[in-house]
């Protein structure tokens, strides 16, 4: 272990790590030999293995610096699982670390958890989902943060250039209502077993929920989806990206009896999520002069309608939903690690 | 009780860098293209310039896959094999 410095009173350790420069701004649990140590013991790992790393950055993630943090983010031992996962996500190529974590655009890292790990570490996938309320939500994307900012130096003003950033930054974790689901689970629509655990990670835009207390039919209720994703101010313009929706349950109730499929929603979007080039002029958001021909050729979203990445969660009542635009083009992609209990999983 | 370190210092790896040219005439120039939107006009007229003044050709341009992604294996070895000096930066 690291020893810096003694104190023997509880605030004043806090205290230490905000002068040590080593909390996200709210106050940290200060870790102690036996709280590191039960955390270690629950990821299966010796203190010095690693977990992963970010390449450009020559920073390595050990399973002792993760411990330590998620002990300092509020983290049960028995969380230990899902906080590997998701760093292994974090260290896959795929993600591109650097852009998501460095960019002006401020992107949050969601963690979706699905399987059976959410249901025993009672990992909110119902009522305020993506709010406050919960120690696992709170702890567990707080940790990922905390590893961020201490371990790979993912720091506000140096290597986390965010203009503004979003309050998911702080933490952004939920867990998939996989009970009365419309269709198969996220991480069963990416590959895996429906009795894997597994976390999928993506970068995020601010989300912003999308209302519709009238719509009876799946058309209307996705248009109103189609239009927030389609907006003109859209980061994600000069290439494909991904999205995230999240159903909650009364919209799901209005797909699922409609019969439609989770393709069927997400062809609808690709679809009617493309707008003419001559928006995107006329917003500046391209340059050059709206010719005639650019009121009539298309610009597309999505690429493929496997970008659309759908989740379900939240409350049974209310007629709300999400959309987590993904931040980036084709700079960085989701990532789904399924979650071995004790030692973490394979990255798909 | 005591403070536990939550931090990591980066691995040290050793770099071994090209020898510095005696002079910048005549030299191979290597473009890297970070994909964003002004960085190609940006490079070309640097490009452009350096022909100019000290007599430099472009024989390598490399676009990476994106701004975030490093160039990769194969347009490192294109480079190393190919260029004396590589430009590379961020037009936005």
């Amino acid at each position: 272990m690291s020893e810096i410095d003694e104190a023997a009173d509880p605030a004043a350790l806090i205290e230490a790590y905000y002068d040590a420069g080593w909390t996200d701004g709210l106050p940290v649990v200060p870790p102690s030999d036996r709280s590191i140590a039960a955390a270690l013991a629950a990821t299966g790992l010796e203190g010095h293995e690693e977990l992963g790393a970010i390449t450009g950055r020559n920073a390595v993630v050990t399973a002792e610096k993760a411990a330590i943090n998620a002990v300092m983010a509020g983290c049960r031992p028995e969380y230990m699982p899902v906080v590997v996962a998701a760093v292994k996500s974090l260290c896959a190529p795929a993600f591109a670390y650097h852009g998501p974590a460095s960019s002006t655009g401020g992107s949050a890292i969601a963690l979706v958890v699905n399987g059976p790990i959410a249901r025993r570490l009672g990992i909110n996938s119902g009522n305020n989902a993506f709010g406050q309320g919960h120690r696992p939500n709170a702890t567990i994307g707080r940790a990922v943060r905390l590893i961020m900012m201490n371990v790979m130096n993912t720091r506000p003003g140096l290597l986390d250039r965010a203009t503004l950033g979003n309050p998911g930054k702080y933490s952004f974790c939920f867990a998939e209502h996989e009970e009365d689901h419309p269709w198969e689970p996220l991480h069963v629509a990416r590959g895996l077993r429906r009795e894997d655990s597994a976390v999928t990670l993506i970068a995020s835009n601010s989300l912003y929920q999308v209302y519709n207390h009238l719509a009876a039919t799946p058309e209307p209720l996705l248009l109103c989806f189609a239009d927030a994703l389609g907006n003109v101010g859209t980061p994600n313009l000069l290439g494909f990206n991904e999205t995230l929706i999240v159903f909650a349950g009364e919209h799901a109730e209005v797909l699922q009896k409609a019969g439609w499929s989770r393709l069927d929603v997400q062809r609808f979007l690709m679809e009617h999520t493309r707008r003419p080039v001559a928006d995107y002029k006329r917003g500046a958001r391209l340059p050059g002069a709206v010719t005639p021909e650019d009121e009539t050729t298309w610009r597309y979203r999505f690429e493929r309608p496997e970008d659309i990445l759908i989740a379900f969660a939240g409350g049974r009542a209310g007629s709300w939903s999400a959309c987590l635009p993904g931040w980036g083009t084709k700079w960085t992609r989701s990532v789904t690690t399924r979650i071995d209990p004790p030692s973490g999983g394979d990255t798909t | 009780m005591k403070l536990f370190d939550p931090t990591s210092k980066p691995v040290e790896r050793a770099i071994k860098l090209a020898p510095r040219p005696a002079s910048p005439r005549g030299l191979r120039l290597g473009l890297v293209e970070n994909t964003k939107f002004n960085a190609s006009p940006i490079l070309e007229k640097l490009a452009e310039r350096l022909a100019q003044r000290h007599q430099m050709t472009v024989t390598v341009r490399n676009r990476k896959r994106s701004a975030s992604h490093e160039v990769d294996e194969a347009g490192i070895k294109a480079l190393r094999a190919q260029a004396d000096l590589v430009i590379s930066g961020v037009g936005d």
